[in-house]
């Protein structure tokens, strides 16, 4: 294995992440123009979710009153947010490949570049059709206003009379108590969970993304009081792509959490997630071009681990834990067969490859200060326990990376959010720049953040 | 050039941390303090002090109640019905006799409940400990705490069996004590004086339409109903009925009113004695029957 | 059968004891201070604005008691020779502060879904006993801002109940909300006070001598006042004139 794959993968890794920044989070003022309450009544913060603003979407965006189904809103109640985030930023990483007179890709510098940006237009719209019949859709943009469809769901909400019944199709936010569309932060590395998106260097295994929404269908169930919630997923291993295009593959993804009353401290919830799930490694090709849909060659991958909400009054800890795994087809990203001699190129398997495993750890300390002040941190650490390779330097491809930040919302009504937000954050991934040393990078914003 | 452009943007960062967090400081000291904050709340074994319920107030009531607790919360405008003013010491769900103010544990039920068919959301995510606390919250708005008690809780007597004859006796103390004139003789809330209804502020209310499956105001159970007809819901026009219907025969009525409800978890014998006896709407204009020994009611 | 019977014997025994206790409370009370009189007229001035009458035809029972004569709204009430009623005249300044409630109970009955009277007038901590005369079922429900509010169902045929009110409030508005049309008022005074009849006359006795403010107080005009001075062993009398408008 060359170094320059080594790196290339690496880049696009940050690429990615970069580009897959400024994530769409499910805060509506639509609905508290609906229900008239305030942000903070489902929001720990604007957009994340606390315990009431998490039974009412387990609920199906339903307050369970009697007055949810659109029947009883004022004719020219429209359930539609936008949400949109003008900031000033400046990233910076320290060690990208650069031309030099010695050939492609032969030097190293730092680039450092900052101003005025824009994250793209999110369109929220969701609610309930009939009293148990809710949907979500969320047409999002990116920066240069193309859109795709982040979220496109119905759901079945209280089947029989169940809490513990509602079955939902489309595509969605997977069942993370902590998740990614409600993060708290903005910037390009620490606007997403790096642990849930995490796979080490080399891995080319795009399908087990579990922060990213998914297509399928949900079975949620939960307790009157939302203190038990259980889910389980049926998915396409596609990573929420529309069109059928990559192979007949499917994965599961299953949570399950239980709440603490602890008086004065608050609600306290321990759970627990699993992806598992098989996927394409290879697929026919016409003119080299892969064939929409003739993935095959399915190989396998898991992550699970514990999630826990520790509320300490003001002080909450957010944790995430995670064991991964990628089967060794993924993580040299090697075609397995080679059914139609002459249209792919076969692959061997490298000598002594092993499947890749990792562990990772996620903390996010908040402090609110009030609804309208909070104070967000947090670390996460990924370890890869197996390379796939023995050759491969043991720690190539860890993350670390922090954020600090803060989001202040001076005004706080039921018609709209507005938030001021400051973050920084720091990354560094192990022997993964072009010369196999450590790449980190840093970015600072601040701007805007609001929804209406 | 690097280092110094970093060095002013962190400042620049830090600045505006500070600025904003004085000036979000400097908000919340805006909020008056009350000086009955000290009013405490007791539900079994919990003790609720309002002080400890300021931020959650503010996280989940205030739009709608108020800063003031007075109802006139920014959405107020928009809900019907209307939000409840705290300052009035006036509350509709109590197991005390019309007039008084309800026991803490009948607020702490409401918070935890919910009302159907208003905007007030099923609180009951909140710790015990947080609807407690928010309980002396909602108490420390009126005055009324400090110089009065709540009222004394009526006795329940234990729920009896439900039988043909009570559903009977249900039914004829429906049309003695006039419950159609307002909810109808079938429970529709279309009785004649159904439509010229209105609160205590002189705003247009319904009666409650039992046919329709919502959960009555004040709780779904057996016990629920027979409190909310004993007690009255203080500010409606629901009256108290605990002086004209005896602690027993009230559970008649409440076995005959669970007739008029579609099927639910609690309706089940009900509705199949009702079934058994074909039991027809009652006929407002069918003279009263022999008035019961009930007619005594009075001064208990 | 035999269940029925008893609870007969019950009734008697509670109404023959409740009687009982009336009496018993009203001649411990019967010994009544010495004190003067202030008697007078309440006028209206002009014509009183025309009463609507009020159509009962959703409760038969009542519509039938007015069939004769239909009932009329009583906003403004003029009697013969433009007299006022239904004025409460009562003393706002100048009390001791040391009079006691008087002890006889005052009534309220409801019949043909009407007040009756209109406007009933009694002290802070007088009983009043409430009282269905009907064969509908009414609601009292008196809306107070001074006292505690209420709203108690009083099916015909039930036994009156008895009301005190702990807070000078003039005046109580009293409905009820199956039957819209009826209202009422309750005024809670101190002191001595007094009613205006049909032809305007009004007395309130046992006052003793000294400088009062009388205050006049009418539904639909509010209040007026004048200042008057009562002699030891003379009535005083006062009078006062509404403008119609």
């Amino acid at each position: 294995m060359s170094l320059p794959r080594k790196w290339v993968a690496g880049l696009l890794f940050l690429a990615c992440f970069v580009f897959a920044g400024f994530s769409d989070a499910h805060a509506l003022p639509a609905f508290a123009r609906k229900y008239g309450l305030r942000c903070s009544a489902c929001h720990e913060a604007w957009p994340q979710l606390n315990p009431f603003g998490q039974k009412f979407k387990d609920n199906g965006y339903q307050l369970m009153n009697d007055r949810d189904a659109p029947i009883w809103q004022n004719p020219s109640y429209w359930p539609v947010t936008f949400r949109i985030t003008p900031i000033w930023h400046r990233v910076s990483t320290d060690k990208v490949g650069v031309d030099t007179a010695a050939g492609p890709n032969t030097g190293e510098v730092q680039i450092t570049s900052h101003g005025f940006d824009l994250s793209g237009l999110d369109f929220h719209t969701g609610g309930t059709l009939d009293k148990n019949i809710s949907f979500y859709v969320l047409p999002s943009s990116d920066n240069t206003a193309s859109f795709h469809f982040e979220t496109v769901m119905a759901r079945l909400d209280n089947l029989f009379g169940s809490t513990w019944l509602n079955v939902k199709l489309g595509k969605f936010e997977l069942d993370n108590l902590l998740s990614e569309k409600r993060i708290l932060t903005l910037t390009g590395n620490g606007g997403i969970y790096q642990l849930y998106h995490f796979s080490p260097l080399g891995d080319t295994n795009g399908y087990g993304q579990i922060g990213d929404n998914q297509l399928g269908v949900e079975y949620m169930g939960h307790s009157y009081n939302d203190r038990t919630r259980v889910s389980a997923a049926l998915l396409s291993s596609n990573d929420g792509t529309v069109g059928l295009p990559a192979g007949n593959s499917y994965s599961g993804f299953f949570a399950a959490s239980q709440a603490f009353d602890t008086g004065k401290l608050g609600v306290q919830r321990l759970g627990f997630y699993a992806m598992v799930g098989e996927a394409p490694t290879q697929f026919l090709s016409s003119g080299g071009v892969p064939i929409p849909g003739t993935g095959f060659g399915n190989k396998s991958f898991s992550r699970y681990g514990f999630t826990g909400q520790i509320y300490l009054g003001k002080l909450d800890f957010q944790v995430v834990t995670q064991h991964g795994s990628d089967d060794k087809y993924f993580a040299t990203a090697t075609s397995p067969y080679n059914p139609v001699p002459g249209n792919v190129p076969s692959g061997a398997l490298p000598a002594g490859a092993r499947n890749a495993t990792w562990n990772g750890f996620l903390v996010e300390p908040h402090y609110v200060f009030s609804p309208q002040l909070i104070f967000i941190g947090r670390y996460e650490g990924i370890n890869v326990s197996q390379q796939a390779l023995a050759a491969t330097p043991s720690d190539a491809g860890n993350i670390q990376t922090f954020t600090i930040g803060y989001r202040y919302m001076p005004i706080m009504t039921s018609r709209a959010g507005f938030a001021w937000h400051n973050e920084y954050n720091w990354l560094r991934q192990s022997k993964a720049a072009p010369d196999g040393t450590d790449l980190t990078s840093s970015e600072l914003l601040l701007g805007f953040d609001f929804a209406f | 050039m690097e280092t110094k452009f970093m060095k002013s943007s962190l400042l620049l960062g830090a600045a505006s941390l500070l600025l904003m967090s004085a000036v979000s400081w400097a908000q919340m000291t805006k909020y008056q303090e009350d000086q009955r904050l000290n009013m405490e709340a007791h539900v079994g074994k919990y003790t609720g002090h309002a002080a400890d319920a300021q931020a959650n107030y503010r996280r989940y009531c205030v739009g709608c109640h108020g800063v003031e607790g007075d109802g006139q919360g920014e959405n107020a405008q928009w809900l019907d019905p209307q939000p409840r003013n705290f300052t009035l010491g006036q509350f509709k769900c109590r197991s005390t006799p019309s007039g008084t103010l309800p026991t803490d544990e009948d607020l702490y039920n409401s918070v935890g409940r919910g009302f159907d068919r208003s905007v007030m959301p099923i609180w009951n995510q909140l710790t015990n400990q947080d609807k407690v606390d928010l309980v002396a919250y909602v108490k420390h708005f009126s005055s009324k705490w400090t110089t009065e008690k709540a009222g004394e809780v009526f006795p329940i007597p234990a729920e009896p069996e439900v039988t043909a004859d009570r559903v009977k006796a249900g039914q004829a103390l429906f049309q003695k004590l006039e419950c159609w004139k307002c909810h109808g003789v079938e429970g529709r809330a279309n009785g004649p004086s159904s439509d010229t209804l209105q609160d205590d502020q002189n705003r247009p209310i319904k009666p409650y339409n039992f046919t329709e499956g919502s959960r009555p105001k004040c709780g779904s159970t057996d016990r629920d109903i027979y409190k909310i007809f004993m007690s009255g819901l203080d500010g409606t026009p629901m009256p108290s009925f605990i002086d004209n219907v005896k602690p027993d025969e009230a559970w008649d009525l409440v076995f005959y009113l669970r007739t008029l409800q579609p099927k639910n978890a609690y309706n089940m014998k009900e509705r199949a004695i009702a079934k058994q006896l074909g039991l027809k709407p009652i006929d407002p204009n069918a003279p009263a029957p022999a008035a019961p020994a009930a007619s005594s009611g009075g001064q208990p | 059968m035999k269940s029925h019977k008893k609870s007969v014997v019950v009734l008697f025994a509670v109404v023959f004891m409740m009687m009982g206790a009336l009496i018993l409370g009203s001649s411990v009370s019967a010994a009544p201070p010495s004190g003067s009189s202030i008697t007078g007229t309440v006028k209206l001035d002009g014509v009183a604005p025309h009463q609507k009458g009020i159509d009962m035809s959703k409760e038969p029972s009542c519509a039938a008691i007015h069939k004769d004569k239909p009932a009329m709204m009583e906003s403004v009430v003029a009697g013969a020779n433009g007299g006022l009623a239904n004025v409460v005249v009562y003393i706002s300044q100048g009390l001791s502060g040391n009079e006691a409630a008087s002890s006889d109970a005052v009534t309220l009955t409801q019949k043909g879904c009407q007040y009756i009277p209109h406007v009933v007038a009694l002290d802070a901590g007088q009983h009043m006993k409430v009282v269905n005369s009907d064969s509908t079922s009414h609601n009292i429900h008196p809306q107070p801002t001074k006292n505690a509010e209420w709203n108690k169902s009083q099916p015909p045929g039930s036994a009156p109940f008895d009301v005190t009110w702990a807070n000078e409030e003039i005046a109580v508005p009293v409905k009820c909300n199956i039957h819209p049309w009826m209202h009422g008022y309750i005024a809670v005074v101190k002191g001595p006070y007094g009613v205006s009849d049909d032809s305007g006359a009004f007395t309130l006795s046992n006052v003793a001598p000294g400088s009062y403010t009388l205050t006049a107080w009418q539904e639909t005009y509010g209040t007026q006042t004048q200042q008057v001075t009562v002699a030891a062993g003379k009535a005083a009398s006062a009078n006062f004139t509404f403008k119609a408008k």
